[in-house]
């Protein structure tokens, strides 16, 4: 019994640790420019191809491929937003919606002509396959290594964010991005380089995100990522870095404990848990608007 | 005479169509402090804002250090040295006192440590979060983190508005120690004249967006049929301040 739950609660935090590192870009850029950016889902999904072509085809060690990734989706975030989304800023945010949905399709289209429609899956090295025993715990290599390197990775990146100087001036410009501006704050760099990490991170979680999933489809951004994704933004609070890692990891629990327990209804507990989170806190469990 | 360091040349600016100023001029020589009067709505926030970037400019110049920034970015206008004290403080509510103060400070003889000197108070609430001061202690902190960007020109939109009378006092005393002491030109938006006429060189009142008196200071505080015609100083009752 005991060991079941705590074998629940690791594959649990360890899906959590990996919708934080897809969701989190998605949460800040929103709360600081408003930007409705359903589009975020696709630069998972291009990280997780790209980390397939790079093992698979280009014979990239895994470990090297993952940074590789996160370099790559960040500089093509960033490209896309200094090209597009920057103009759109000042649109209303059914715009936003409405040009962002149509970038997914165009993402979505493109994926399937590069990679073929059927599911894709992710060559790992040995030693992340099969079990291994953690603190007295049988647990899936993959889910640990999951689990450490993406911890890892998010406790930098709330870190970063509450303690540099870089960090404080987006928590500035989500607060009040007139403000910062008066200061000298270049508001327009700040933003662009927010998305760029952010997509960098999305693009890093869908890359782990295959295997664990075993493997990915281009619809992947549209259905499932989509949702997920407004889930820990929305449960977590617009902006709030720590609010979408407790959203994250709640989302991971309930999910496997969901699976495990009531198989019946797995699919859509997730939503009776958002329905009763956001009755609860409608402006997200750690929200300030 | 010092040189000029700000010279707005008939402005006209707003929010989108609408047109709040209407060919606003004056200047302000580097060391002054400029009262901005007028009632309520009559367009003086805007005008700050407008200094800022942060309105529609329809026509006209704004000359800073001689070079006109009417169509730079608010940011580019802040580095140059521009400062802005908004009226709603807008404290940084996510980051703590110490964050507000170095978030986008830049070198000069303004650091942390002497807003801390400046204002005691902060320091003792150093760690505390934006969100968690007292109006007083927000309206020190605006203050104190307009001073870190190490501005020559500080524009402060009723800095006293809504402040206990004894923190009002502080918070005066304070603008006289940066207008005297450290000779920082100031524009000073205030509702309470007096108090503002007392601290300032220079005055103008705008009625309906336009300039309606431009003079000196002191000439200004004496003579209350003007005063009362475009400030309604009578039924402020005047509190003022000893020099």
């Amino acid at each position: 019994m005991a060991v079941e739950l705590l074998t629940l609660l690791f594959n649990g935090l360890a899906y959590g640790v990996l919708l934080f590192l897809m969701a989190i870009g998605l949460s800040v850029t929103m709360g600081m420019m408003n930007f409705v950016n359903l589009a975020h889902g696709a630069f998972a999904m291009l990280g997780g191809y790209l980390g397939i072509s790079l093992t698979t085809r280009a014979g990239v060690p895994f470990l090297a491929a993952l940074p590789l990734v996160f370099v790559a989706v960040g500089a093509v975030g960033a490209g896309i937003e200094v090209t597009l989304y920057r103009r759109f800023y000042r649109s209303p945010q059914l715009t936003h919606v409405l040009f962002t949905i149509g970038l997914t399709f165009m993402a979505v289209a493109g994926a399937t002509y590069v990679w073929g429609s059927q599911i894709a899956a992710m060559r790992v090295p040995d030693w992340l396959i099969g079990q291994t025993m953690f603190l007295g715990l049988q647990v899936g290599s993959y889910r640990l290594f999951l689990l450490l390197v993406g911890g890892a990775i998010a406790l930098a990146l709330v870190f970063g964010l509450e303690r540099t100087r870089f960090g404080a001036m987006v928590r500035a410009t989500v607060d009040n991005r007139r403000m910062a501006q008066s200061l000298g704050i270049d508001v327009g760099r700040v933003f662009s380089l927010t998305f760029a990490l952010g997509s960098g991170l999305a693009g890093l979680g869908g890359a782990l995100a295959v295997n664990f999933l075993g493997g990915i489809q281009p619809a992947f951004p549209l259905g499932y990522l989509l949702v997920y994704f407004l889930i820990v933004v929305t449960v977590g609070g617009l902006g709030s870095t720590l609010g979408a890692l407790a959203a994250a990891l709640l989302l991971g629990l309930a999910d496997a404990a969901a699976k495990f327990y009531a198989p019946v209804i797995a699919s859509f507990a997730i939503y009776l848990v958002m329905v009763v989170l956001l009755m609860w806190r409608p402006h997200g469990i750690l929200g300030r608007r | 005479m010092a040189e000029t360091l700000l010279a707005v040349e008939s402005l006209s600016a707003g929010y989108d169509e609408a047109l709040v100023l209407h060919e606003v001029g004056f200047a302000l020589a580097e060391g002054e402090t400029l009262a901005l009067l007028g009632r309520n709505g009559m367009g003086k926030s805007t005008l700050l804002a407008t200094i800022m970037g942060h309105t529609r400019r329809h026509a006209g110049a704004i000359r800073f250090a001689g070079r006109d920034i009417a169509r730079i970015a608010p940011h580019l206008r802040a580095r140059m040295g521009l400062a802005w004290v908004a009226q709603e403080r807008e404290i940084f509510s996510s980051l703590t006192v110490t964050e507000n103060l170095t978030v986008a400070a830049r070198p000069g003889a303004w650091t942390v440590e002497r807003v801390y000197a400046f204002f005691p108070r902060l320091r003792e609430r150093r760690a505390s979060m934006g969100n968690q001061l007292s109006g007083g202690e927000q309206q020190m902190l605006a203050i104190g983190r307009a001073l870190t960007t190490n501005p020559r020109l500080i524009l402060l939109d009723e800095p006293l508005e809504g402040l206990a009378p004894v923190i009002a006092e502080q918070i005066a005393q304070a603008i006289r120690r940066m207008n005297r002491e450290e000779k920082l030109t100031t524009i000073l938006v205030e509702q309470h004249a007096q108090i503002a006429l007392g601290l300032a060189d220079q005055a103008i009142c705008l009625e309906r967006g336009r300039i309606a008196y431009a003079g000196a200071a002191a000439a200004l505080a004496n003579d209350l049929a003007t005063l009362d015609r475009l400030v309604g100083v009578r039924k402020e009752g005047a509190r003022a301040i000893s020099r």
